[in-house]
């Protein structure tokens, strides 16, 4: 069953397309891949699915329920989280309060909410930083602190937005564990990615954009070796 | 758990002692200068819940603690309605006035925010001076003669002496700590923080943002009126420059900058620094010090220069005090503590 459906999306900036006429829709319990080269609209698509923009054109069916219009804090409680590419860590706040903020969203305790708030914590395996002040960690653990963060919101369909940029090689195999992890506990997961290699390993299905279209879809096989795609992330000559 | 104990311990001490001074200290001066302190304190407390740890740092204070200022005066001097019925109208009023603004100054963000409350406070202060039959203008309202308080009958309290006034403003820092306390340690004080620290990632959370907002604002807004009746009754005069003047809302947040923002004591520093400063430039007690000490010649140029222009020159030291804050200890006297202690516990280890 599809659990997010994506139908004939598009958002204007002025005259600037975004994303024009997206459709795809993603299956419960599996992992989309989203790639497309620098500008392809991946993240404003995530924006538009997210409620930050309401898109122009075209319509978001979540579990059944149209999400057009609808704001992120609504959309986060009906079950749709996000992480963010550029991190946004409560600085001041301890790894544990930054996990019982998401963790709120589904209680009004604050002992339930840090109990849930430590699952999460052992999920990313930070149990050694829980009392850590989020400003003050590396990159790598930040990235994992949205991780949990957005987990501890008990959410349906889980978007990540270039989790594993900017990490180590080392840091971004704990990642791609961490995700197939969340994938075994059956949380429905979309992903977006640059780094081909583990977006072919975690994805069941891959959607490319370029220039706010769809280009193809398919799963990772059928997308590497689609000539198209080759020539929009290496030019056409390599095709 | 013990560490807990003797906090609490000593939190009971200084209480009992703080409800025991009227009864050694007989020097109104010294009770007078408590109420300034507690009145203070209840300020700084309740511009702190918005502005310390929901991030939105309001320049328009003024506009509630005016609003509550002047209903109980209005409604005192008018209507004859004592003014222990008069807060409640003040703070329904707040409660509108903080909503309307709310519902408006909320979409704007950081620097927006504040230019917005800063407008507010002033429409609200030209409003006060031009409105002359409700307000009388510029030239405010007096109302001293205060009614007694009765419960069934036998008079509790006259408000003659300072007494009564002291206790009333040692309630309301307590109700304020008691409060900020409260929202510390639940959901409401995780979200104000996590709106604070960043708005986005706090709305991708489930955290709806405006409503959230509205309810720090709101609180903040009604404790301020509490401290503006207060000020009202125990003064007994309002009038637009000292209830609704723009360097009301800046004290008001400087007692939160300069104690530290966001933490629970922050005011309370901040107030013990602000209070007596203000006291000494203006009962002109620096310059007399000087001169006693021999630093300055009383006759002098310096000396004459210094009396009759120092005791209108607390704006310029609070500049130069925010300047000096900020460069050095960016958290407040809270922040430098904290650091402090954390600088000392790594030295032991």
């Amino acid at each position: 069953m599809a659990i997010l459906e994506i139908k004939n999306v598009s958002k204007f900036f002025g005259g600037l397309a975004a994303n024009s006429d997206v459709s795809f829709s993603v299956e419960e319990g599996t992992i989309m891949g989203l790639i497309g080269p620098n500008g392809a609209g991946k993240t404003t698509l995530f924006n538009c699915i997210t409620g930050y923009y309401p898109p122009s054109k075209g319509e978001i069916m979540f579990d059944g329920r149209c999400m057009n219009g609808l704001d992120p804090d609504k959309v986060c409680m009906l079950g749709m989280v996000r992480t963010w590419q550029k991190v946004r860590p409560l600085a001041k706040l301890s790894v544990v309060d930054n996990v019982m903020v998401g963790a709120l969203a589904r209680t009004s305790s604050l002992k339930v909410a840090r109990e849930m708030a430590m699952e999460q914590i052992k999920v990313v395996r930070m149990e050694h930083r829980v009392d850590f002040l989020a400003g003050g960690l590396p990159i790598g653990e930040r990235k994992k602190l949205e991780v949990a963060r957005a987990l501890a919101t008990q959410p349906k369909l889980l978007l990540l937005d270039e989790v594993m940029g900017g990490l180590n090689p080392a840091e971004s195999e704990e990642i791609i564990q961490l995700i197939l992890d969340i994938k075994q506990r059956g949380l429905t997961q979309m992903v977006i990615e640059h780094d081909m290699k583990a977006i072919m390993r975690i994805s069941d299905r891959i959607v490319v954009l370029t220039s706010g279209e769809k280009l193809t879809e398919g799963s990772p096989q059928e997308v590497v070796s689609n000539p198209d795609v080759i020539s929009a992330y290496l030019g056409e000559s390599h095709a | 758990m013990d560490k807990t104990i003797l906090k609490t311990a000593i939190g009971l001490i200084f209480l009992a002692l703080l409800v025991a001074i009227p009864r050694y200290v007989e020097s109104p001066y010294a009770l007078h200068m408590m109420i300034l302190l507690f009145m203070s304190v209840v300020q700084g407390q309740s511009w702190n819940i918005l502005g310390g740890y929901a991030g939105q740092h309001s320049v328009g204070h003024a506009a509630y603690f005016g609003v509550g200022a002047y209903t109980t005066m209005m409604l005192m001097h008018t209507k004859q309605i004592a003014p222990w019925y008069g807060v409640w109208a003040g703070m329904v009023l707040v409660v509108i006035v903080a909503l309307a603004i709310g519902s408006i100054c909320f979409r704007l963000r950081g620097p927006y925010f504040v230019l917005a409350s800063i407008a507010v406070a002033e429409i609200l202060r030209l409003s006060a001076i031009n409105l002359t039959t409700l307000t009388n203008g510029a030239e405010g309202i007096l109302a001293t003669e205060l009614p007694a308080f009765k419960i069934g009958g036998t008079i509790v309290t006259d408000f003659v002496t300072k007494v009564p006034f002291y206790y009333i403003g040692l309630f309301l820092v307590l109700l304020t700590l008691g409060i900020t306390y409260w929202i510390q340690h639940s959901k409401l004080g995780y979200y104000f923080q996590a709106i604070r620290e960043d708005q986005d990632a706090a709305h991708s959370l489930g955290i709806h943002i405006a409503l959230y907002k509205n309810i720090g604002l709101v609180i903040s807004a009604v404790l301020t009126s509490l401290a503006g009746s207060f000020y009202g009754i125990y003064v007994g005069f309002v009038d637009p420059a000292t209830v609704l003047g723009l360097d009301v809302s800046v004290q008001i947040m400087l007692i939160c900058i300069i104690g530290g923002m966001g933490t629970l004591w922050g005011p309370i520093l901040g107030s013990l620094v602000l209070v007596p400063l203000s006291e000494a430039l203006r009962s002109n007690m620096i310059t007399e010090a000087l001169v006693k000490v021999g630093m300055v010649n009383a006759d002098s140029k310096i000396g004459i220069f210094l009396k009759e222009n120092l005791s209108h020159a607390h704006v310029l030291l609070y500049g130069i005090l925010v300047v000096l804050v900020i460069l050095f200890m960016p958290d407040g006297l809270m922040g430098f503590l904290k650091k402090m202690a954390m600088r000392r516990k790594q030295e032991a280890v």
